[in-house]
C-alpha cells in the first residue's frame, strides 16, 4: 500500500494493476447489495438474454476504483470525496481487467486531487472510465 | 470579465454542483443562506471555478471570502493578472 502524501502528489502521476472478478464475487456482491437481478446472477437468463454469461455488476467492477485511490493513488491516507463514472461494455467473470489511473488536476487549496481512470479488458477494451475526486485524512 | 456575466457564469456552476436547477445566485449568496452549500460542496465549487476559468486559488484567499460577491472580485483580479 502505498502512503502518498499530498507533497508527493503531481501531475502525471500513474498507477496500474489487474484484478478478476469470479461468480462467486458476483454472488457475495448481490448478497452484500441487494441487487439479485439476474443478469448478474442467473446464467440461463443472461444467456436468454444475448450475453455469453451473466454480466458481472457494474458496481462490482467499479470498487477498483476505490482500490485505486484507497491501495495505490495516493494509498493509505485517501479519503474518497466523489467519482464520476461512465459503463462502455459489459465484463464477465473471469476476465482480466487492466485498471489504470493518472493524476490529471491538483487543488491546492483544499489539497484534493482528481484521477482520470480507467478500466479495460485484456483486449484494451474498455469497460468503463472514471474521474475520481481524492482529499486525504489524517495529516 | 463585467461582474454581471461572471455572476451568470457561476449561477450555471452552483446549479450544477449543488443539483438546483432554479437556484437563483446574488453577490450576497453565501454558506448559510444556499441550501447545502456545505465544506465538501464548497470544495466542489471551488475546484469547477478553477477549472472553468483556468485559475488558482490559495487557502488564504478563500478563507476571506464572505459571499459570491467576493468570490466575482477575487476571480476578477485573477483573470486580470493572467
Amino acid at each position: 500500500m502505498n502512503e502518498y502524501r499530498w507533497s508527493d502528489i503531481h501531475l502525471g502521476l500513474k498507477h496500474e494493476f489487474e484484478a478478476t472478478f469470479s461468480a462467486e464475487d458476483a454472488n457475495a456482491f448481490a448478497a452484500l447489495s441487494g441487487d439479485v437481478n439476474p443478469l448478474h446472477v442467473d446464467e440461463a437468463y443472461a444467456i436468454d438474454a444475448g450475453f455469453p454469461g451473466p454480466v458481472l455488476f457494474g458496481m462490482l467492477t467499479s470498487s477498483l476504483y476505490s482500490r485505486l485511490a484507497g491501495v495505490y493513488l495516493p494509498g493509505k491516507y485517501a479519503l474518497l470525496q466523489g467519482i464520476d463514472l461512465d459503463f462502455s461494455s459489459p465484463v464477465h467473470a473471469g476476465d482480466v481487467l487492466h485498471v489504470a489511473g493518472e493524476v490529471v488536476f491538483m487543488n491546492e487549496a483544499y489539497e484534493r486531487f482528481e484521477i482520470k481512470a480507467t478500466i479495460r479488458k485484456a483486449d484494451r477494451k474498455l469497460v468503463s472510465k472514471a474521474m475520481i475526486r481524492v482529499g486525504f485524512h489524517g495529516k | 470579465m463585467d461582474s454581471n456575466i461572471l455572476l451568470e457564469e457561476l449561477q450555471s456552476i452552483f446549479r450544477d454542483i449543488l443539483d438546483q436547477p432554479d437556484l437563483v445566485l446574488t453577490r450576497g449568496s453565501n454558506a448559510n443562506n444556499v441550501e447545502d452549500w456545505d465544506s465538501l460542496a464548497h470544495i466542489n465549487l471551488v475546484t469547477a471555478i478553477e477549472k472553468r476559468y483556468k485559475i488558482k486559488f490559495a487557502l488564504g484567499e478563500l478563507q476571506e471570502l464572505k459571499d459570491v460577491g467576493d468570490m466575482i472580485d477575487l476571480i476578477q483580479v485573477k483573470l486580470a493578472a493572467k
